[in-house]
């Protein structure tokens, strides 16, 4: 799993300040306009006095993210969630919107490899990170993944609105975990629901997708 | 040989019970698949033809739609239960910078009436979701708030509120037509003393009131549209169940939206499982705004919306008295029943009666209105929650007289498939071995048990439905219907007939749905969406091979009826290759109009009757399921559930056996998990959201064994019978007494959660 390369820290390989925002200065940013609307002010969460801060508001800051080993350079509010960025400017709707906090699992994405919900996931979050979705899992010449191939071949997709997060998160865990038993799958797709009831479909494709290795792509 | 209308004789049944019958087919249909075809397609276990697109995130669902220049929709929803709004300011939301369009619903679709907490109230389109979400604070609303009952024993106490001011909230059902309310009460008090004297004669009668909770849909994929005016046409892009419906709605003289025109594209929906008919008032919201503003709008309910406002399946309270003869035969059934659908009193039914041929039923169904979200039909509306009674009744009654619950079915039940369907399942499961014979008797903390219920369905589709199929020079095969695929396999299925009568690879032929530009198609209800249309593509995909025959023999000189199509390939009727020999394809290429095009309606009998006689008129099933509960915690776990299950001809044995799966998983979901709660206090639904509301997850599903029972039930060409219902119909019920098995004592209420088992073991021992 690549590290995660954390601007904030000295010391760990820094990325160079990505748009015309480095991380530090947006969040920066972010607690002053929290202090605007009288939520919190600075101070209280730790970033020091305002003097130091450069000034910025909630309009659109551009950003560039790395999207599938694509640099993409966008403009978002600070607010926006990477689940909206891709859906709604990047036309990258893979990653459904379904609960849209965090318990469902249909907008599952990997963030330098680690399952998240871009739901509640913000874009600005995104920086300095790989960020993998379902569009990306195929192979340049369109060739399924191990496991997009399993959940064809096992019929592990119904209605289809689960299947992309699901695929994520069996992506993730056996990034993790090459030979999950069955109980292991289940704790690892813990985080997706299913509506029209293809789970144990999904637990056959894992299954199948592992058995000879090297289902991890 | 496509106007055939004499009688013929079809063989119809299944393995080692296959009769022959006499039947008038309609005017230009085919045969029947018989047994013994050689079928190079239906019945094999086919990938999805549409699985890539949803493994790569692809395909474009209705949410994923986005017109250029598209803003987005919200509803501004009632936060009281019962209420008329006075008044709606919208001026505050349409000053705001970049708020294109608001709107108030009583002004645009009349009523000011509120009935539940969620109703919709108004609606706002702005350039983003925070700011429509921000402009919806902006909007006042004046309510004159009354009081409110939000469950069914609170609207039946005396002096409750009305739930719909001068309207009764308990209404009786089944007074027939020109029935005097004095005719009415006289016939229940007959049907009532009828079922008194037959239960004086019954060796064993067992009283019980079981219990049935509200169920939401939870379509993980919201109700809602993307709308698009072009001129007074309208485009929508809708997550619906039934495309031509939401057509129809759109350009209803009497509807909300009016267009003077209106196409429908649903490619790919997120579920709907009865929830999705129409626009709904969303729909109709977000034309309006679309309009207004002239611009593309986006309007998908959030979450909460989704989970209170469009659709759930009724609770019921059902009284259920079983008279049975000391040999085991069922003589008498009272069922009393007691259900909420929401303010309009209909569909808060119970299914108990239907499996077993009473001589003698006393059944009468209350249906009690509350001031809560509407009910739809819900995956097998009225049937899961009826059978869950009368399935748990049966083995209480079998306990009494010591017999076996498998036993007992098979001495009533006379389905001509599912008496056989007992023992497949049985065997499968190991019941001789694993079950109890006496409930309870297992030993340790931890009890095992087996449990069974029936399942029964009667849909094998109905007319309305074609199918184009197109043959092009370069020899392409296009198929479309313009119905939706709700996630059955619908795209894949009609490919498969269609390349079947063609002789060609399902990857040879492309099928498009989804679009009401193309021929018109059922909604997906009733399970009937293949039942109607899998006929129509397969005699238009048979009448499209004729014409290219006729072109083929009359370039060669051949007898058109000695020829076939087969392996890809232009063959003799017993399938030789011919001289010179063709393939598929330059065959094709002789076809020279550009290409031959056929469109085919679903041939019926009659409108009373679409289809004519096969084997039984119904559809059934058997489910076993095992369990353990942890009599320490109260925890109940399916650990494996066998489902027997016919569904007519299969088509495709790897769809048809997800969706028993599902229906399975959401059956088991509905047994242990879900409930919708209502706040008695504040009269809104306190779980609508995906955390509190309980859905079945990964680590809740039992291994599932399906039993395909493949039955040629003719009926229809393919003889295809519904498949979406009938496996959600019996779980509940079979969990509920496998749980019975395990511990001796039945719970009663769903669903079965560790408390009730707790409190129902604690009570055995007080006897």
């Amino acid at each position: 799993m690549p590290k995660r390369k954390d601007p904030d820290r000295p010391g760990e390989p820094t990325e160079a300040p990505i748009g015309r925002l480095s991380r530090r200065g947006f969040l920066k940013g972010a607690g002053l306009t929290m202090a605007a609307v009288g939520v919190q002010g600075p101070e209280a969460i730790g970033l020091g006095s305002s003097q130091d801060m450069e000034m910025l508001g909630t309009d659109p800051i551009d950003i560039t993210l790395s999207i599938n080993g694509t640099r993409r350079k966008v403009s978002v509010e600070p607010r926006t969630t990477l689940l909206d960025l891709l859906r709604d400017q990047l036309e990258m709707t893979g990653s459904k919107r379904v609960c849209n906090r965090a318990t469902c699992g249909a907008c599952t994405v990997l963030v330098d490899g680690r399952s998240t919900n871009a739901c509640t996931f913000l874009a600005i979050d995104g920086l300095g990170a790989e960020i993998r979705t379902i569009e990306g899992l195929a192979g340049p010449d369109g060739s399924l993944s191990p496991i997009q191939d399993a959940f064809v071949r096992h019929d592990a997709t119904q209605c289809g609105f689960c299947t992309p997060g699901m695929i994520m998160s069996c992506t993730a865990l056996v990034s993790k975990n090459p030979h999950p038993t069955r109980d292991e799958i289940k704790a690892g797709l813990s985080g997706n629901i299913c509506r029209c009831g293809t789970y144990q479909n999904i637990f056959e494709a894992v299954e199948d997708a592992t058995r000879q290795g090297g289902a991890q792509r | 040989m496509s106007d055939r209308k004499d009688d013929v004789r079809i063989k119809v049944g299944f393995e080692g019970h296959i009769k022959e019958i006499e039947v008038t087919l309609p005017k230009g249909d085919i045969l029947p698949y018989q047994p013994g075809d050689k079928l190079a397609i239906v019945g094999k276990p086919l990938d999805r033809v549409d699985a890539v697109a949803k493994v790569t995130g692809k395909a474009k669902y209705s949410y994923d739609r986005h017109p250029k220049g598209m803003i987005y929709g919200r509803i501004l929803r009632s936060p009281h239960a019962n209420a008329r709004i006075k008044s709606v300011d919208l001026s505050g939301a349409l000053a705001m910078k970049g708020v294109h369009a608001a709107i108030s619903f009583p002004d645009e679709m009349g009523s000011s009436e509120v009935r539940f907490a969620g109703q919709e109230v108004a609606a706002v389109a702005a350039e983003t979701e925070a700011l429509a979400e921000e402009a919806l604070n902006r909007i006042q609303v004046d309510y004159e708030v009354r009081p409110f009952a939000v469950t069914k024993e609170a609207a039946m106490e005396k002096g409750a509120p009305e739930v719909v001011p001068g309207r009764a909230n308990v209404v009786t059902s089944g007074r027939r037509r020109r029935e005097s309310a004095e005719e009415f009460e006289k016939r229940l008090q007959d049907q009532k003393e009828k079922v008194d004297e037959a239960l004086k004669d019954c060796a064993v009668t067992v009283h019980r009131t079981f219990e049935t909770q509200v169920q939401v849909h939870c379509s993980l994929e919201p109700h809602g549209s993307v709308m698009q005016w072009d001129g007074d046409h309208l485009i929508c892009y809708a997550s619906t169940q039934a495309t031509f419906n939401c057509r129809r709605e759109a350009q209803s003289s009497r509807g909300a939206i009016r267009a003077g025109s209106a196409e429908v594209t649903t490619e790919y929906m997120g579920g709907g499982f009865g929830s999705k008919f129409g626009l709904g008032r969303e729909g109709a919201a977000g034309a309006i705004l679309a309009k207004k503003a002239g611009r593309p709008v986006r309007l998908m309910l959030e979450r909460r919306g989704e989970q209170t406002a469009v659709g759930n399946r009724p609770d019921s309270k059902q009284e259920m008295t079983l008279g049975v003869t000391k040999d085991g035969k069922f003589k008498a059934l009272r069922a009393y029943s007691w259900g909420t659908a929401g303010p309009s009193p209909f569909g808060a039914g119970a299914r108990n009666h239907v499996f077993y041929g009473f001589e003698n039923i006393d059944k009468v169904e209350h249906m009690v209105r509350t001031n809560c979200g509407q009910a739809r039909a819900m995956r097998a509306p009225a049937w899961p929650q009826g059978v869950f009674a009368m399935e748990s009744i049966i083995d209480e009654a079998a306990a009494k007289l010591g017999m076996d619950p498998v036993e007992i079915r098979k001495k009533n039940d006379t389905h001509p498939i599912r008496i056989h369907e007992y023992d497949m399942g049985a065997e499968r499961i190991g019941w001789k071995k694993r079950r109890n014979k006496k409930p309870g008797a297992g030993r340790g903390p931890v009890k095992r048990g087996l449990g069974c219920a029936s399942t029964e369905w009667f849909a094998s589709g109905g007319g309305g439905s074609a199918c184009l199929v197109r043959i092009h020079k370069d020899g392409t095969v296009e198929v479309r219907n313009g119905a939706q695929d709700i996630g059955t396999g619908t795209r894949t299925v009609m490919g498969m007939v269609v390349a079947e009568e063609l002789g060609l690879p399902l990857e040879k032929v492309q099928t498009f749905i989804g679009h009401t530009t193309d021929p018109l198609g059922p909604g997906s209800g009733g399970s009937t969406t293949i039942g109607s249309l899998s006929p129509a593509a397969r005699l238009a995909g048979y009448r499209a091979k004729e014409e290219l025959l006729q072109i083929v023999a009359e370039r060669h000189g051949w007898k058109v009826e000695d020829l076939d199509l087969k392996g890809g390939r232009v063959v003799s009727k017993k399938g030789k290759r011919l001289d010179p020999d063709l393939s598929f394809s330059q065959a094709c290429a002789m076809i020279q109009e550009g290409a031959v095009e056929v469109t085919a309606r679903r041939p019926i009998v009659s409108r009373r009757r679409p289809n004519y006689q096969g084997f039984a008129p119904t559809n059934s099933g058997v489910q076993f399921a095992e369990v353990e509960v942890d009599t320490e915690t109260g925890n109940v776990k399916v650990t494996r559930l066998v489902a027997v299950q016919d569904c007519g001809k299969v088509i495709n044995a790897k769809t048809a056996e997800s969706q028993v799966r599902g229906g399975v998983i959401q059956g088991v979901s509905y047994a242990l998990l879900e409930r919708r709660i209502m706040d008695r206090h504040k009269g809104q639904m306190l779980n609508a959201d995906m955390e509190m509301y309980k859905i079945a997850g990964p680590a809740d599903i039992p291994q599932i064994d399906v039993v395909l029972v493949d039955v040629y039930n003719g009926q229809s060409n393919t003889g295809v019978m519904g498949l979406g219902e009938p496996p959600k119909v019996a779980t509940a019920a079979a969990i509920s007494n496998a749980v019975f098995n395990a511990i001796g004592v039945h719970i009663t209420s769903l669903p079965i959660t560790p408390k009730k088992v707790l409190e129902a073991l604690a009570r055995k021992e007080e006897k």
